[in-house]
């Protein structure tokens, strides 16, 4: 399923995103050969020195032009990212004809200045790196973001960083953090598939396979999407508040195991509860794409996440899809895992 | 039935006590009765026993969250509630009663702990009603008495097939 924009792009162009989804993995010949310039980017980022950090990342890069066997690229590690409407810039690839290429990185956020997180600064790295390799090493005439563009990302990631790596059960997970360093528009995208995800992967299934539990603590899928659906409205009346509020209080009147309870979640239709989950998604959507700048910034108090901002809540949104998506599919499998 | 302006005259204890007696009523009014007839509509806009029941449940602890934040904030202004969109997305007409009666058995049992334990001046915190303006403590232990009546008359009647 293509990002939406896809859509809008010409015959041409849409060749090209079609080549770019279908590859998912870039391999690196000797990936352990990287680790040490990897963990000297995480000692150079954490003195939140920008010239250390600018070398750093500089022999990264480097390293992996070198180990792809592909042109190098010119390595610029600034302060404060920019930010505006749009959100905030933490990344950025120039290819100007005659010029070598130029990856711009930003090491501190827009509002606080405070240094990023060392996965989030690699993420936003090697989503540059990304851009490069399309270029030159995939020789794409133009590089998308594509669900194969990210995934080639997470697999330089998993190589890289390997105490990161993951059961493949969860690969498809993004941590909130990770979520946050991605643009308004992409977060966006992610919370307009979850309906359609949801809708492929519960089709065909019967009410027994949907509402069997694959380990007696664990939730069936049935009870995944009754959770998905109520969080939906739970979360969209946290940005509601916010909205009407002078720095609310976000609470929680209960836990989400006590409404799978109280709300007998094991007796309702999940497609019933998939069709609520999809106008509440709708709306949620429809706010958020009304949003001006400022309110984007608006946040709330709440007692464990401290200040949460919506923008905090939309990369809250897209994690929770992604794990919930994860559960459920595993739930269909039986699968209860770690 | 008295009214909520009624309510508001009578001693905290009193109200206390309606709220205490709700959760046994339910329970009396449904006793003997099927699941048919406790799902089954008055009319065609009209709640069906169990989704009385269930809209109490969920009532509490909206009551619940609401009054979490009249104690951490100063004059929080409240949302609306579509009780009908949720009647219809949580579906409570696949829900079985006796379990939803328990389940607001317990919300309540946490909302008179709540109010058992306000000092004074808690008691005057509130917030903004998006219908009925600026509301306390006090006034939300008023209109719960009145919900309370008012959902236990609309369940027997459900329960005789009168709208």
């Amino acid at each position: 399923m293509p990002f939406a924009y896809y859509a809008r792009l010409t015959r041409a162009q849409q060749a090209v995103y079609r080549k770019s989804d279908s590859i998912t993995d870039v391999r690196l010949p000797r990936p352990a050969d990287l680790h040490p310039l990897v963990g000297a980017l995480d000692t150079a980022l954490r003195t939140e020195d920008r010239v250390d950090t600018q070398r750093a990342s500089d022999r990264l890069i480097r390293g992996l032009t070198d180990a792809l066997a592909i042109p190098s690229v010119k390595v610029e590690v600034l302060a404060a990212r920019p930010h505006a409407k749009w959100g905030e810039l933490h990344g950025l690839y120039t290819a100007e004809r005659g010029k070598t290429p130029k990856i711009q990185l930003w090491m501190r956020t827009a509002k606080q200045k405070r240094v990023v997180a060392f996965r989030t600064y690699m993420r936003t790295l090697l989503h540059e790196v990304g851009h490069h390799i399309d270029y030159v090493l995939l020789r794409l005439p133009d590089s998308f973001h594509t669900e194969g563009f990210y995934k080639r990302e997470s697999s330089l990631f998993y190589q890289l960083v390997p105490e990161a790596t993951r059961p493949e059960a969860q690969s498809a997970v993004r941590p909130v953090d990770e979520w946050a360093a991605f643009p308004v528009a992409e977060r966006l995208e992610r919370l307009e598939r979850t309906p359609t995800e949801l809708a492929r992967l519960m089709r065909g299934q019967s009410d027994a396979a949907l509402s069997r539990r694959p380990a007696p603590e664990a939730w069936s899928a049935k009870e995944v999407m009754c959770h998905a659906r109520d969080a939906e409205e739970h979360l969209g009346g946290w940005m509601a508040l916010i909205l009407f509020n002078d720095d609310p209080v976000l609470v929680e009147a209960g836990t989400v195991a006590r409404w799978a309870v109280d709300r007998q979640y094991a007796r309702q239709h999940a497609g019933a509860a998939w069709d609520a989950f999809g106008r509440r998604r709708d709306e949620t959507l429809a706010l958020l794409r009304a949003l001006t700048p400022k309110q984007w910034e608006e946040s709330g108090r709440h007692a464990r996440m401290g200040r949460v901002s919506i923008d905090r809540l939309l990369s809250l949104m897209a994690w929770h899809d992604d794990n919930h998506l994860d559960q459920l599919r595993r739930a269909l499998k039986g699968d209860w895992g770690s | 039935m008295p009214t909520m302006e009624e309510y508001a005259k009578q001693p905290v204890t009193d109200r206390l006590k309606r709220l205490e007696r709700a959760p046994d009523e339910l329970a009396a009014a449904i006793r003997g009765q099927s699941a048919a007839v406790l799902a089954k509509r008055p009319d065609a806009k009209n709640w069906a026993g169990v989704e009385v029941i269930c809209h109490l449940r969920d009532a509490e602890e909206s009551f619940g969250g609401r009054f979490q934040m009249f104690l951490a904030m100063e004059d929080v202004k409240l949302l609306p509630i579509d009780t009908d969109r949720i009647a219809v997305d949580r579906q409570y007409l696949r829900c079985d009663a006796g379990e939803a009666i328990e389940a607001f058995r317990a919300r309540r049992a946490e909302s008179l702990e709540t109010f058992r334990t306000l000092t004074p001046e808690q008691w005057k915190r509130g917030g903004t009603h998006p219908q009925r303006g600026r509301m306390t403590f006090d006034d939300f232990l008023s209109l719960m008495c009145w919900h309370d009546d008012n959902h236990l008359d609309q369940l027997r009647r459900a329960i005789a097939g009168q709208a």
